[in-house]
């Protein structure tokens, strides 16, 4: 299976709008790579680049380390799957599956065995004579993987193919996408903004932001050791608490303060810390709702609060306090949940927190992930 | 009207069901008049056309007569000399390729325009249409004058050249807003899918359009059968059409009436037709389904 590189590739639409910033990422023969990213992020943009739907500012692609910048889409051949389908809407299904085929001047016959072939792998079967207007959207997206599974192709891209469908019928079908490529083995570079999507499908996820690629790793990795402060924010099915911290050391231990509480740093993490950065002041502490623990009574490093809002989510209960350094979110058993106006005291699990500094860096990300 | 009708409450459902046949009953109504007007030319058309000499002049009319072909007869095989059939094919071959080249060739350009940035592709688009603003009869001297420097006078060649030029900018505006209607994604597919631009043009844009090139036809061809001004000008013997022979009529024989009639009916019959046969490709919302 083809292995894909983007070595430094820049797309520039006019002179400042630049949507793809020197992105470099590889993709490794027969892997699942999702792109995730907010919308505006260049991801799309890096897939239609890839597609030869759009043009290379500046950079390389290469397949197999072949330059591909200059040749065009049909002969790079990859399968794309787009968000709104794009079925061809004067043809029946059969149709639409035959067009890849048909461009390759296969013969009628084998178009035909191939075409049934495909339909009854997408149960598609009883519909390949109707029109594209005649299908729910599921039924549409499953003709549209069709047509790219169709011609044997070794590479697939898929621009958000599921953003259209309702949530169960994305479920579904992410994971018969996943089937697919465990039986196919192609490589398969995938759009999404959807974290949890992303995490079901793929091997690989590469976070983008702004043009620029902020991370790649497994969703776990992502969560517990994201590189900066974007990715901690963007990933995580609950946002992450974020506080303003000060640093110190007093040569033996590092100590975090947060407001009136004072929490010592592993050595560990102290270590992380010098080498990453000297001895920096003023810097933010990040932790996940689920390293947070809820007590009655206080302790030097517990923050204290009080409850706002509870939101029961069947076992565990999301738990939204004010401090007087900011708001903090803990997921606690539903069990003996604290309720509104209760006064807490948040104890945060030392070894999961991040140090985010004045640049949104983390000082405690581990570069092996 | 009809969806306050269905909400109103059950007293009131069968005062309410009552309302829409009414109004469908008011609307063919309506369209029936309209319809029947509309063809009362054509009625008389064609009854003059198959009356006896008599029978045309007759007063009060007279509504049930005996049908004759005679001044079908006259008007091809006795008049003037000339043979209508050669006037009738001039029209054919003319409205023909005209058409033919102005939809042709404004697809492509329309396409173009649609779909290809490329520098002053705005101001390229309305110097096309700018071709349009002035009447034709504006410049009938230069158009002469050209076609007699080629020598091009009284040949079909000429028509064809200033016909498809007259549609070319009205064709290629109406198709340009049908493909900028198709979403781009199915042209992005069909390339990824690994077709030629060309291909892509042919095998997926073309078809998505078919309303918009039957009804460009239509209208091109409509034009160039019933054009007049430069077709009177431009020829004189052997590439005159239908228009220029039938004006030619009145003037040299009086007014023959019945054959003037029987004529008319196939200057009329052709275009018709077309236009008939190609109306069922009207149908919008074509490419409704492709994309959400």
């Amino acid at each position: 299976m083809p292995r894909i590189e983007f070595d430094r590739v820049t797309k520039r639409y006019t002179a400042d709008t630049t949507a793809v910033d020197a992105l470099s990422l590889t993709v490794e023969d027969g892997l699942f790579l999702c792109i995730l990213g907010p919308s505006g992020c260049g991801k799309s943009s890096s897939l239609r680049m890839l597609a030869g739907l759009e043009s290379i500012t500046e950079g390389e692609i290469r397949v197999d380390g072949r330059r591909i910048n200059e040749l065009e889409a049909g002969t790079r051949d990859f399968a794309m799957v787009f968000e709104n389908y794009a079925l061809y809407p004067h043809l029946d299904v059969q149709g639409n599956l035959a067009m890849p085929l048909i461009a390759r001047r296969m013969p009628r016959r084998r178009i035909a065995e191939r075409v049934a072939e495909v339909a009854r792998t997408l149960r598609i079967t009883e519909h390949l004579r109707k029109r594209p207007r005649q299908l729910s959207g599921g039924q549409r997206q499953r003709v549209g993987l069709g047509r790219a599974i169709i011609r044997d192709t070794r590479t697939f891209l898929m621009d958000e193919p599921l953003g259209h469908l309702e949530a169960y019928l994305r479920v579904q079908l992410r994971s018969e996408i996943r089937r697919l490529h465990e039986r196919l083995g192609a490589t398969t570079v995938y759009i999404t903004h959807d974290q949890e999507e992303a995490a079901a499908v793929s091997d690989r996820i590469a976070v983008m932001s702004d043009g620029r690629l902020q991370q790649l790793g497994t969703l776990l990795a992502l969560i517990d050791n994201p590189v900066n402060r974007f990715v901690a924010e963007f990933i995580g099915d609950l946002p992450i608490v974020i506080l303003p911290a000060a640093l110190s050391s007093d040569g033996l231990t590092t100590v975090l303060a947060v407001g009136e509480s004072r929490l010592p740093l592993t050595p560990e993490q102290a270590h992380r810390l010098n080498g990453a950065t000297g001895d920096r002041r003023a810097v933010d502490l990040g932790i996940r709702p689920r390293d947070v623990a809820l007590h009655a009574e206080p302790a030097p490093d517990r923050i204290a609060a009080t409850v706002s809002v509870t939101e029961p989510q069947g076992d565990a209960t999301v738990i939204i306090a004010e401090s007087p350094i900011g708001r903090i979110s803990a997921r606690v058993p539903s069990h003996g949940a604290p309720k509104a106006g209760d006064a807490v005291h948040a104890a945060i699990e030392i070894e999961r927190l991040h140090v985010f500094d004045g640049d949104g860096r983390n000082l405690l990300h581990r570069e092996a992930g | 009207m009809s969806t306050t009708a269905a909400t109103e409450p059950a007293g009131a459902a069968a005062g309410a069901a009552a309302l829409p046949r009414l109004r469908s009953i008011l609307i063919l109504g309506t369209a029936c008049l309209v319809t029947g007007i509309s063809l009362i030319p054509l009625y008389i058309m064609i009854t003059t056309a198959l009356k006896s000499e008599s029978d045309i002049f007759a007063w009060p009319p007279v509504w049930a007569f005996e049908p004759t072909f005679q001044s079908f007869y006259n008007a091809f095989f006795l008049f003037g000399g000339q043979n209508v059939l050669v006037f009738l094919f001039n029209s054919v071959l003319i409205t023909g390729a005209s058409t033919a080249f102005a939809v042709t060739l404004g697809a492509m350009a329309a396409y173009g325009l649609a779909r290809f940035k490329f520098a002053a592709n705005k101001h390229l688009a309305f110097f096309i249409l700018s071709t349009r603003f002035a009447p034709p009869v504006a410049f009938i001297v230069p158009i002469y004058l050209m076609f007699n420097a080629v020598g091009l006078i009284d040949s079909q060649l000429a028509l064809i050249i200033f016909y498809t030029s007259m549609n070319l900018s009205f064709v290629i505006w109406v198709l340009r807003s049908f493909f900028v209607e198709i979403p781009v994604e199915l042209e992005e597919a069909a390339l990824v899918d690994g077709y030629t631009r060309w291909q892509v043009f042919r095998r997926v844009a073309l078809p998505l359009v078919k309303p918009g090139l039957a009804a460009t036809a239509i209208l091109s061809a409509v034009f160039s059968w019933n054009e007049f001004l430069l077709a009177s000008i431009l020829t004189q013997r052997d590439a005159a059409t239908i228009p220029v022979y039938l004006s030619g009529f009145s003037a040299s024989m009086g007014i023959a009436w019945g054959e003037y009639m029987a004529v008319g009916f196939f200057a009329v019959a052709p275009i018709m037709i077309f236009t008939l046969v190609l109306q069922r490709h009207l149908v919008r919302g074509l490419t409704f389904g492709a994309v959400r």
